[in-house]
This record gives C-alpha cells, sequence and structure tokens, in this order.
C-alpha cells in the first residue's frame, strides 16, 4: 500500500494518475510453467493486467519447466488457457502483443546449466526489452523443488542485483507443513534472498473484500469505539466450500484442512479482523500489528485440543440434491484416512482488546455452500424496555466470497400497534453498488510484487507464529493415546454434531449462512 | 412496471407532486425482483432541445457501472409560458453474479419559461439524501450562477472543448465555486479525455534512470483532431505543470513555447490531424523520442520509444473513448481533487 524502500524517486507525470505504487519493468520466471497454476491464474491474470494497462512498459515472462517446447508452443498453450480462464475476453490484437513478451526456458529444475543459460536469456531480455535487470521468480512448482531451484539460483548468481535494479522471488503456499519445516524452508530461502526480497503469496490477501477490512475498521469512526472486548461478545469465521478433494488427494492426504486453510487463510483473515491500527500503511507496519495478533493467541497445552478444536471428515452425502461419495471412498484416498476435511476451532487472544472474546473459525469441505465469511457479534442491549425477550444480536459480517460485501443485522419495530422487535438486515453489496468486476486476487497480488510493495504478503514471522499455533494441534491429534476423535458428517451438511457443542457450551451457535 | 424501460423511453409520466410517491409505487411493485442501488445523485442539465431522450440513453449506460439517483433536465428558459413535465423510469441491469436485476432511478424534467428559475428548488426536492451531488452541466455557463444550487453541488461536471470563450467560462465556474464556499470539485471532460495518453506518456519515465530525459526535452508534437485544440492546450499544460515548465509564447503557426527551469527553450507543436481527438503525441529529449499514438484498431494506443528514425517495438494500451459515456465512467470512476488539473489549466489558461 506504500512505496518500499526500494521503490524510485516519484515521476512526477504519475502525480494524480495512479494511488499505489507503480511497477517496474521486469523479467517474470515462473518455475513450474507448465503446472496448472501457471494456465489457470498466473497468465491470465497477467493478460489482464495487459489489457487493462497496468503492466510497466518492459515486461518479459519466461517459463521455466522441464518439458521439451519452443516459445511458440508454449505461447500458444497459454492462449488456449487464458481464453478458458481469463476474467475477460481475449482480444487477438492485444494477445498478439503480451505473447511476443513469453518465452519458454526447457531445463530440469536441478540442471546446473539451465540457470546458466536463464541467466544469459535474461540479461539478453533487458538489452532487448528494457527489463532493466529486475527480475522476479515465482515458484509454481511443488514445495520440494524449491531447494533445489533457490540454491541454484544462487550458484547462477540470479539472486543478486546490480544497482538500481532488483530481484524477488514469490513463494507459493504451502510454507512449510509444520513449524520445523516452516523455519527450514526460511533458511534455505535466506541463504538466497533476504527476507525483504521473499513475497509469499496467499491469495486470500489479494481480495478486495480482505484489504476492505482493514478500509471497514480504520476509515469509520463509527465501529472503532465497538471493537473490542467491551462490545464484542464473539467473532465467527467460516470458510464453507462445496467441492470435495478434486483430483488433490495426493496433496489433501497429507495436508488436511487444519494446514491448507487455517494456519495461512483463516489465520490472515483473523489478524486483520483483530489487529491494532498500524502506524502508517507501510508493509512492516501492517505486517507488525498482524504478527502480534498471531503471537497473542493462546496456546492450547495438549491436553485442551479436544476441549477447543473439532476435527471432523465427510460421509457419502449430497451437495445441491447431487449424491456425492465419502471422503475414504475419494480416488486416492486410503480407505482408513483419518486427515481431517473440517476443522472447528476456539480461540482466544490474550491482549487487552480481545481479552475473554471467543474467536470461533470452521473450515470445511463439502459444506452446503460455498462461502466465507466473518462476522462479529455484539453484545446484548440490557435486557429492559424492548430487550426482555431479545434473542438476537447486533451482527456485522463482512463477506470475502462469493458476493462481497458487508452487512449489519439491527432491531426494528414491527409496524403495527404492538410493540413487536425483529432483527433486520443492512446490506451492502459491492456487486450492487460498483459495477466494474474487482481484479482478480492474483492480479493485484503480481502488480503489487512488481511494485515492491509486500503488504499482501504473508512475513517469515507472520508464517512461523502460525505453525507454532497450529503444531499444537497437529501434535495432539498425532499423539498414540488420547488423540481427540475424528468425527464424521455427511457430505452436505454444516459439519460433525460437535463442532455445534463447541459453540454451546459457550451458550452460542453458529451463524445461519 | 411501464416506468422500468430498457428501451430508453422516459418513463412514467407524473405530477410534479407525486413524483415520491410514484417513486415508492414503482420500487414496492417490483420488491424481491429487483435491487435499488445508488452512490450519488447525478443532475444532467442540458438546454438542448430534445436532450431528454438523448440523456436518458446516457444515463441508462452509465448506470449499468455507476449506481445513481439520476435528475434529467432539459430546460428552455426562452419560452415565454410556463410548462413543467415530469416522468420517473428505472435502468435495471442483471448483476455480475446473473442473481438479480440492479436498478437506478431515474427523475426527468422537461421546464419551459420563467420556471426554469425555479431549477434549484426541483433538483433540492428530489436528491436522494445524504450522498453526495454531482452536477453535470452540458454546454456553456452563464450569469446569473445560482449561489444556491452551487453550495450543493460537491463535483461540477462540464465539457470545456465546445466552449467559445475558455477564460469567461473559467470565471464563471471558478467565482461560483469561490461564491459557494464549498469545496466543488471541478471535473472537466476535456482533461478526462487526456486520462489513457497522460497514463501512456508517464509510463516512460516510472523508472529513476528515465528521469534525465525531462531535461532533455527539446520539442513535442501533439496531432489533434479538428474542434480539439483545447484538448491538445491542456496536455501541453500538463507536460509544463508537472516538468516546471513556463509558458513563453504562441508563434505565428500555432506552436507552443516554453522554457524549463534551466531556461532551454521547449517547442510544442500542435497539428491538426483527422482522427481521434488527441491523434498521436511525440516527446523529443536529446536521444530518444517517446511516441503514444492510436493504434489501426482505434480503442487502443501505441507505446514505443527509441531512437528518432528508429523502428520501435510497440506496446498496446487502452485507449478509452471519447464518447460521453466512457468519459463519464471514467471520471465517476476516478474522483480526487483533481489538483493537476488546476495546475495544467493554469500553465496554458491564456492560451485556451
Amino acid at each position: 500500500m506504500n512505496r518500499a524502500a526500494d521503490q524510485p524517486e516519484p515521476n512526477p507525470l504519475r502525480e494524480g494518475l495512479s494511488t499505489r505504487a507503480v511497477p517496474q519493468p521486469c523479467s517474470i520466471v515462473i518455475f513450474g510453467a507448465t503446472g496448472d497454476l501457471t494456465h489457470r491464474k498466473l497468465i491470465p491474470a497477467l493478460y489482464n493486467l495487459a489489457a487493462d494497462g497496468d503492466l510497466p512498459p518492459a515486461v518479459a515472462i519466461i517459463g521455466f519447466a522441464r518439458r521439451e517446447k519452443n516459445d511458440e508452443q508454449f505461447r500458444t498453450e497459454l492462449e488456449d488457457a487464458t481464453r478458458k480462464f481469463s476474467r475477460q475476453a481475449v482480444r487477438d490484437d492485444i494477445w498478439k502483443t503480451f505473447a511476443q513478451s513469453i518465452f519458454y526456458h526447457q531445463s530440469e529444475f536441478g540442471d546446473e546449466a539451465g540457470y546458466k543459460s536463464l541467466a544469459k536469456r535474461l540479461d539478453k531480455i533487458d538489452t532487448e526489452r528494457g527489463t532493466r535487470g529486475n527480475r522476479l521468480f515465482y515458484f509454481a512448482a511443488a514445495p520440494d523443488q524449491f531447494e533445489s531451484i533457490l540454491n541454484h539460483l544462487k550458484a547462477a548468481g540470479l539472486n543478486e542485483t546490480c544497482k538500481g535494479s532488483w530481484a524477488r522471488v514469490i513463494l507459493e503456499k504451502p510454507f512449510g507443513t509444520d513449524l520445523a519445516s516452516a523455519r527450514e524452508l526460511n533458511r534455505i530461502v535466506r541463504s538466497s534472498f533476504t527476507e525483504d526480497q521473499t513475497y509469499r503469496i496467499d491469495h486470500f490477501l489479494g481480495k478486495e473484500t480482505a484489504q476492505n477490512i482493514l478500509v471497514l475498521r480504520f476509515a469509520n469512526a463509527i465501529f472503532a469505539p465497538l471493537w473490542n472486548t467491551h462490545y464484542v461478545d464473539h467473532v465467527q469465521i467460516t470458510a464453507a466450500e462445496t467441492l470435495g478433494v478434486e483430483g488433490r488427494a495426493g496433496f489433501y492426504e497429507r495436508a488436511g484442512a487444519l494446514r491448507d486453510m487455517v494456519q495461512n487463510h483463516l489465520l490472515q483473515l483473523l489478524c486483520l479482523v483483530a489487529m491494532e491500527p498500524p502506524m502508517d500503511l507501510s508493509a512492516d507496519s501492517i505486517r507488525d500489528e498482524k504478527v502480534k495478533v498471531v503471537r497473542s493467541l493462546r496456546r492450547f497445552a495438549q491436553s485442551e485440543v479436544a476441549a477447543n478444536v473439532v476435527r471432523g471428515q465427510y460421509t457419502e452425502g449430497a451437495i445441491n440434491g447431487k449424491p456425492v461419495v465419502g471422503y475414504r471412498q475419494e480416488p486416492n484416498v486410503k480407505p482408513d484416512s483419518e486427515t481431517e476435511t473440517f476443522v472447528a476451532l476456539r480461540l482466544f487472544i490474550d491482549d487487552w482488546r480481545w481479552a475473554d472474546v471467543p474467536i470461533y473459525m470452521r473450515v470445511g469441505k463439502r459444506l452446503p455452500k460455498s462461502a466465507t465469511e466473518i462476522s462479529i457479534h455484539f453484545k446484548k442491549a440490557p435486557a429492559v424496555l424492548f430487550n426482555k425477550d431479545l434473542r438476537d444480536q447486533n451482527v456485522l459480517v463482512i463477506r470475502i466470497q462469493p458476493d462481497e460485501g458487508i452487512a449489519l443485522r439491527i432491531h426494528a419495530k414491527v409496524p403495527g400497534a404492538s410493540f413487536r422487535v425483529e432483527p433486520v438486515k443492512m446490506d451492502f453489496h459491492y456487486g450492487t453498488s460498483f459495477g466494474k468486476a474487482s481484479p482478480e486476487a492474483y492480479e493485484r497480488l503480481l502488480l503489487d510484487a512488481m511494485s515492491g510493495d509486500a503488504t499482501l504478503f504473508a512475513r517469515r514471522d507472520e508464517v512461523e507464529e502460525a505453525w507454532a499455533f497450529i503444531d499444537v494441534i497437529e501434535h495432539a491429534w498425532a499423539a498414540k493415546k488420547g488423540a481427540p476423535g475424528l468425527f464424521f458428517y455427511p457430505a452436505g451438511s454444516w459439519g460433525p454434531e460437535e463442532a455445534d457443542d463447541l459453540l454451546a457450551r459457550d451458550g452460542h451457535a453458529w451463524r445461519r449462512l | 412496471m411501464a416506468a422500468i424501460t430498457e428501451n430508453y423511453s422516459l418513463g412514467l409520466q407524473v405530477q410534479l407532486d407525486k413524483i415520491d410517491s410514484e417513486l415508492k409505487k414503482l420500487w414496492a411493485e417490483s420488491q424481491g425482483a429487483m435491487t435499488r442501488a445508488s452512490l450519488v445523485n447525478l443532475a444532467v442539465y442540458s438546454e438542448v432541445p430534445g436532450s431528454l431522450e438523448k440523456n436518458t440513453q446516457l444515463i441508462a449506460k452509465i448506470a449499468e457501472n455507476h449506481a445513481c439517483r439520476a435528475i434529467v433536465i432539459e430546460a428552455d428558459c426562452k419560452a415565454k409560458a410556463n410548462r413543467v413535465e415530469a416522468w420517473i423510469s428505472a435502468h435495471c441491469h442483471v448483476s455480475r453474479t446473473g442473481s438479480q436485476q440492479i436498478c437506478s432511478d431515474q427523475i426527468s424534467f422537461l421546464l419551459e419559461g420563467p420556471c426554469t428559475s425555479l431549477l434549484p428548488s426541483i433538483v433540492f426536492s428530489h436528491l436522494d439524501s445524504d450522498l453526495p451531488f454531482y452536477l453535470w452541466w452540458q454546454g456553456e455557463f452563464r450569469e446569473p450562477m445560482d449561489p444556491q444550487l452551487w453550495a450543493w453541488v460537491d463535483r461540477v461536471i462540464y465539457d470545456s472543448q465546445r466552449w467559445k470563450d475558455f477564460p469567461e467560462q473559467m470565471r464563471l465556474v471558478e467565482s461560483a465555486r469561490k461564491e459557494a464556499k464549498q469545496r466543488i470539485v471541478l471535473c472537466d471532460l476535456n482533461w478526462t479525455r487526456l486520462d489513457k495518453a497522460r497514463f501512456a506518456l508517464a509510463q516512460f519515465f516510472d523508472h529513476p534512470t528515465s528521469h534525465h530525459h525531462f531535461a532533455k526535452i527539446k520539442n513535442a508534437r501533439i496531432d489533434f483532431a479538428p474542434g480539439f485544440r483545447s484538448t491538445a492546450v491542456l496536455f501541453a499544460g500538463w507536460l509544463a505543470a508537472q516538468l516546471n515548465w513556463n509558458a513563453e509564447k504562441t508563434t505565428r503557426n500555432g506552436a507552443l513555447q516554453f522554457v524549463d527551469s534551466s531556461g532551454h527553450k521547449i517547442d510544442i507543436e500542435l497539428r491538426e490531424r483527422n482522427g481521434e481527438p488527441i491523434g498521436q503525441i511525440a516527446l523529443n529529449s536529446r536521444e530518444v523520442e517517446f511516441v503514444v499514438a492510436r493504434a489501426k484498431c482505434g480503442d487502443l494506443l501505441e507505446v514505443s520509444r527509441g531512437k528518432p528514425g528508429e523502428k520501435h517495438m510497440p506496446q498496446l494500451m487502452p485507449a478509452g473513448s471519447n464518447d460521453p459515456v466512457s468519459l463519464m465512467s471514467e471520471e465517476l470512476m476516478r474522483g480526487g481533487p483533481h489538483h493537476v488539473y488546476l495546475h495544467a489549466l493554469n500553465c496554458v489558461r491564456e492560451l485556451l
């Protein structure tokens, strides 16, 4: 959101034209260029940026992968993918120009010569296309390849920059599978790139509504006085999806919902909701406040995990009236798999603002609808006057996806002679108020990385603190004796009953989505 | 339901004192099927006969991206007899998710004769409360500028391209703004017309190693379409304001001459050519030529840099469009105080 330290002096002709940091000319090298992420997300995002005129004047995209193909074949494949996955229709004239900036570099990830020839090719591109020695390395490959790629980049001198240019690395999650592996990954990354050069991508943070949480909280004076333990009864965060594992069983069997979603996306959302106001809008000011939230999470003793965390797995059921198989019947899933497809957690943030406010989170696959929402449940008004029989609270809902927006539930008198009070909803929909479609999260994040703005990327300490919190739960689940049970729920339900009990013990219930 | 239209009719004719109740009825009838949305009050004022229908078409398109309460007024101040007619209508489109119809409402007025002086009261009575008020004034301003109306305006939108007497028009706008004691933002669609070209030229200089070219600029050339000289002069004003040049004189052939802070002269040649309002811009430093030109397909800009006379590798960027819907959409999307516009304007005020 702010100009990074290595950003250039402002361009006087930019004044008044854009309110964001300006992306700089660069070469973007994508490792794992023939994979799904490149085809579905990265290239369509870059194309959309080009079509909207947001790419810098000189950009080259170099796909680095094992398979043999030439530039033209690679461009044709990417064109097909972009036509399929781009949010806006592909225009032939724009694609033709854009495609001229795409190149393919065939090499094994472990082949030293491949990196040396990459370095030469990048130098040539700098001369021919004016990319000025700036390099953005995007790791869209499997995490087990990261070390090899990083070491070879270093050996080829590609992590170093000349004066006035930069090299940055974007890492896709997962950033490790536990604290130890995350630390090890960070150590490996740090041996080639400094923290300032490292951008850990969490696409949830690129979503318009996630960014709007900060605006909602810190640009509207009405919420600030209420955003604390005195007025907030509890907070709920739900990330529900109707999908199952969809061909990702190999990965999911090892990860599970806690590692796949809670460690990164949900804790990041919680940070935005719970953080203190940052000193300014610089990347580190915001991330300093976010990491304090994770540090303040009350750590469970292993014996407390069962009382505060519920894990579940879907069995056969129906989604939208269509029968679906249970998790253990999915292809490539072990028939006795203990992997959780659902997690519900009861957390506390032990700081001045949030003392004793329960935070409930749930995430799951094969739930009745796909929705990611945060709700702030305010304390009830004093039980006098109209409120003697009121059961409902004021609730502020932040809808992250789909149908991004904000809703506030208040009480109103039902018209008529009697004083009947009912909850009503004030509802703001992005789609209704703003006709323009929001850019895809990857567009925003790629642009930020080219601009040197790391605000929406996770910092090393955030990632490690999150793993430290998650590890206790994982260890408790993995314990040979006394491990909390795995509960089952039929696909198409809102998770196991035990997840409802988690809230019921506090006198609460999950919000009806 | 007759008032909910997609064929740009004025909608349902209503009595002046029944507008609010008829609007309520309109929304009550469509409850559930449609969602009314509004981010801004947009009043459109024109004295051109037949403008109500034309502006209704424009509002229908603008509302697809900018939900608003539109108040469209056609006035004939010269008519002798008083006549006031009003219509209500709604412009609906299907939301991006395809799940609901999003609608903006429009109130249209035809005013004739002395009653045109009632404009402020007509507008004020029908503003959607708590929303900003944008006044799109089509045509030229004239005295008296109604202080009552201006005191309520947040943004006044006009197009200086067609003004016959630029200094006089600006004097009226600026004095009205001053008198209103309100932070009215001046939005000139003639300036909005330059957005994409400014953006395209600016991006050449994002890297600090390009900044040395600023001190080496010796001349520039701006091609403009007939009728768009003021647009080209505004562009020159922008360069001058942002790069600290002072206007020196206009030569006999219509070229502009500026002097930079080191005393170097910069000539800007303005050439009239058929085509888009701004056809091509070329900025020459001693070593490099920066070119922004309309691509053949029209809605894209080709931008390139290189040694003069050499073939450059062009990049394509959006060119924007000169149609009023695009200009208004761009303006409504941008927002902001437009202080760069005022700086640019002040640099070339005498030349416009």
